[in-house]
């Protein structure tokens, strides 16, 4: 084994200062930082779900933005490094869930509470097959690593384009982030898909706001309807008036009991937002595949042999669940496509 | 997910977020001021360390007082023990301890997956049942420094520490999440007394931690987003060029990834007074594999020498006596990084290089430079099997790298970035030291300015979802 000369991390040159010194040096970063992103750490604040660091955040970036807004370093610092950033602004705003919304509000009513009945799935409405050219698979971290597991299945020998794209920590609850109504917009548009698979719900929960800017919480009937209209608001933006095909999968109930209530509320709002579009939306139920009669287990039985099917954190499947997954979308995809198998 | 973006569905306090951020300065002022009085002091980093630690998830701060409180009983009874049988079966109870935290946590799920699978092909219905454990954070790392300290209780280089000691050795928050793995006879002498408040490299800790955050935020992260992981999820959809960029991208990632990180826990560190072993010393630069180990995660590579390979018997005996400790070494240096095959036939493939490198008498009278393609290219074909998911991807990645077909993901960006991070480590040294001693010169104002524009920089080059997590972060 060879013998490792442990080597100082600093030269014997290197300059000596005081505690005084590091303590001043670090307090100049964190003014400049403060005056300059005092807005970023704001909204970092406001992205984070709930909870102490939240709390932490906050109380730092409110005062540190308002101070900010105030003065015009944080601007000159955004238009100096604007050009440096990898994405596009996705973040609620203008073309987003309540652009969308107001343009498509004839096409596409509100969802109400009434629309909530159990068991009130339609069955997909036959469609003569094409070929499949190019796929969409997108979502959050859910879409994680199925998205590879597709792309392998499909790329492999066929002429199917697989283009992947998962953001990671988004919700359709979410769009301090990313709002996904201005997200599916733009991704239709750049793309044409044949299909889309979506699958999406490990960060939901968070407050929606209703009619008159009223405050939804997760899970009353209320939000899930709210969620329910975005949720309908992307499908219908994905089928493109009906030239795509749309592959919605339902989230396995995670091991946490207060996440569970979140997920089965959003498996509901699925179900009922896919009500208008069933010829062309297909709502794929993992939730029976990996949480069966509603109980959690991090293993199933697979041809009669139990493997491992979750992550360790009990929300996103691991590489054989996904396969699991995959094969459904698959199933799917050959009853809509030529060639898939 | 490996070397990816890992779905979280929790958000840790790690370097390069605000969270950090915030904390970080609060602590280093406090830290200080309260430096005069190591009664206060230590209780206070202690409990900065566990806040930092727990925020990744509080039921892993029991498992970490579990192990400090198990180590440090063994460390006081081999401290008051002299018969040798009781001293060994002392050491025992805490090895097995360690490697058993190790062992549940880490390897349960791969070995139960292997019984099974064995079991099942013998047509034996019984299977052992599959859970997934979360790991918790740093495992690997701070199970390995409570084996160095009872280790060297043991063999008696140090004596046992004050528990207040060896909790503030096993937590402390700049190395508990993926190390430097430092030794208690580095760490615990420095608790001993207050550090001085008149020798603090300051320039060189704030270089430090900017050069990480650049490695890690803009050059691993561009260099994973924009063409590593697009590859390793898929090869199939990428030709020769696009694959042999990959694996090349590959090695500078997980080098400024780990590196990067390692150069913030350093440079945090020295703010606070503390000097951490170096961990990394221009690794692409080696012309062998035993030159590469010594420059490569060089506190792992001396804690499996010290606690491994020497204790197996070393280079003690024959050749062959040699090529099996050095192949059980690397074997199990690979099964540390993870429970997959992948790891351990990575481990195994550096084990075999090293062997050979000794077998063949040759190899010194090569030319340098040949010398250096081979080990480089080497070191850049075991980080695929590093890389990949598992073997399936592994040998996709190897048949892709000999299909023809365009080369999609050669931007500037990418190429510039790969190139940068393998040549700035054969350019001569003496180059990067003047202009690092230039930077340390600088008064503490115009570094507080360099270091808040450095972050800045960085901060705009982050995507919506974040910083994903440090590659390490998962051993």
């Amino acid at each position: 084994m060879p013998e490792p000369q442990i080597i100082p991390p600093i030269s014997p040159r290197t300059p000596r200062l005081g505690a005084r010194e590091a303590i001043a040096c670090i307090f100049v970063a964190v003014i400049v930082l403060l005056v300059c992103e005092g807005p970023s750490i704001r909204r970092s604040g406001e992205r984070m779900d709930p909870g102490p660091l939240r709390t932490v955040v906050l109380a730092v970036g409110h005062p540190a933005g308002w101070v900010a807004d105030r003065l015009p370093f944080a601007d000159l610092a955004h238009n100096l490094t604007a050009w440096l950033s990898p994405d596009d602004d996705l973040a609620s705003a203008a073309g987003g869930f309540q652009a969308v919304a107001s343009r498509s509000a004839p096409a596409v009513p509100p969802v109400t509470v009434d629309a909530f009945a159990p068991g009130a799935l339609g069955s997909p409405a036959a469609a003569p097959k094409r070929a499949l050219r190019h796929l969409l698979v997108t979502g959050d971290s859910m879409s994680m690593p199925l998205d590879a597991v597709l792309a392998r299945r499909l790329e492999d020998g066929k002429a199917v384009q697989v283009t992947r794209e998962p953001h990671i920590g988004t919700g359709i609850s979410k769009t301090g982030l990313v709002d996904w109504g201005k997200l599916s917009v733009r991704q239709v548009g750049a793309l044409h898909p044949d299909a889309v698979v979506v699958f999406i719900g490990a960060n939901e929960g968070f407050p929606i706001a209703g009619a008159g800017g009223r405050e939804l919480k997760c899970c009353t009937a209320g939000w899930a309807a709210a969620y329910a209209y975005r949720a309908r608001l992307m499908m219908n933006t994905y089928r493109r008036e009906g030239a795509a095909r749309v592959y919605w999968l339902t989230l396995p109930l995670p091991r946490d009991g207060d996440r569970a209530k979140i997920a089965r509320t959003v498996n509901a709002a699925i179900q009922v937002a896919a009500q208008p579009y069933l010829a062309q939306v297909r709502v794929l139920d993992m939730a029976a595949l990996f949480t069966p009669g509603g109980r959690y287990s991090d293993s199933i039985a697979v041809d009669g042999r139990q493997r491992l099917v979750r992550n360790a954190d009990g929300i996103h499947l691991n590489e054989a669940g996904s396969e699991l997954a995959a094969d459904v979308v698959m199933r799917s995809l050959a009853g809509d496509f030529e060639d898939v198998r | 997910m490996r070397g990816g973006v890992e779905p979280q569905a929790k958000r840790r306090m790690i370097f390069p977020t605000v969270e950090f951020a915030i904390f970080f300065p609060i602590v280093l002022a406090l830290s200080w001021a309260l430096m005069p009085y190591p009664p206060v002091w230590k209780p206070f980093i202690l409990v900065a360390s566990y806040i930092f630690y727990g925020a990744a998830g509080w039921r892993f701060c029991i498992l970490l007082a579990v192990v400090t409180l198990g180590n440090q009983a063994a460390a006081r009874l081999l401290g008051r023990t002299e018969a040798p049988r009781a001293r060994k079966a002392i050491l025992g109870g805490a090895l097995v301890l360690d490697l058993g935290v190790l062992v549940v946590f880490k390897y349960y799920g791969f070995f139960a997956t292997q019984i099974n699978a064995a079991l099942d092909s013998l047509g034996l219905g019984f299977s052992a049942p599959l859970v997934a454990l979360a790991i918790p954070l740093g495992v690997s790392f701070f199970t390995f420094q409570a084996i160095s300290y009872v280790v060297d209780v043991y063999r008696r280089t140090i004596e046992p520490g004050r528990l207040v000691d060896v909790a503030l050795y096993l937590s402390f928050f700049s190395h508990i999440v993926a190390g430097p793995i430092v030794r208690a006879r580095e760490f615990l002498p420095q608790l001993a007394t207050p550090r001085s408040p008149r020798n603090v490299p300051v320039g060189a800790a704030v270089g430090l931690i900017a050069l990480g955050l650049i490695k890690k935020v803009v050059i691993a992260d561009l260099l994973a987003r924009s063409l590593v992981d697009p590859v390793f999820a898929v090869p199939q959809a990428y030709a020769a060029p696009d694959v042999a960029l990959a694996c090349y991208g590959y090695a500078a990632q997980i080098f400024c990834d780990f590196s990067g990180y390692t150069d913030i826990a350093i440079g945090t560190a020295l703010l606070m007074g503390f000097v951490f072993p170096q961990n990394f010393h221009r690794p692409y630069g080696a012309l062998g594999f035993q030159e590469f180990w010594r420059r490569w995660h060089m506190t792992l590579s001396r804690f499996l020498r010290d606690f491994l390979y020497i204790p197996l018997g070393g280079s003690r005996g024959g050749r062959l006596f040699t090529a099996r400790n050095l192949m059980l070494t690397m074997l199990l240096g690979g099964l540390w990084h993870g429970a997959a095959w992948t790891f351990v036939l990575w481990g195994a493939l550096h084990g075999a290089a090293l062997v050979a490198e000794r077998q063949f008498r040759g190899w010194a009278r090569l030319p340098g430079w040949l010398r250096w393609v081979i080990t480089f290219h080497v070191v850049v074909l075991a980080w695929i099997l590093f890389r990949s998911p598992d073997l399936t991807i592994a040998g996709n990645i190897l048949a892709q790298l000999v299909t023809p077909g365009p080369a999609t993901l050669w931007t500037a960006p990418v190429v510039l970035a790969v190139v940068a991070v393998v040549g700035l480590q054969l350019v001569p040294e003496r180059w990067i030291e003047a202009f690092r001693l230039r930077v340390e010169a600088l008064n503490p104002v115009a570094l507080g300015f360099g270091l808040a524009a450095v972050i800045m920089i960085v901060g705009a080059t982050v995507p919506s979802e974040g910083v994903p997590p440090f590659i390490y972060f998962q051993f």
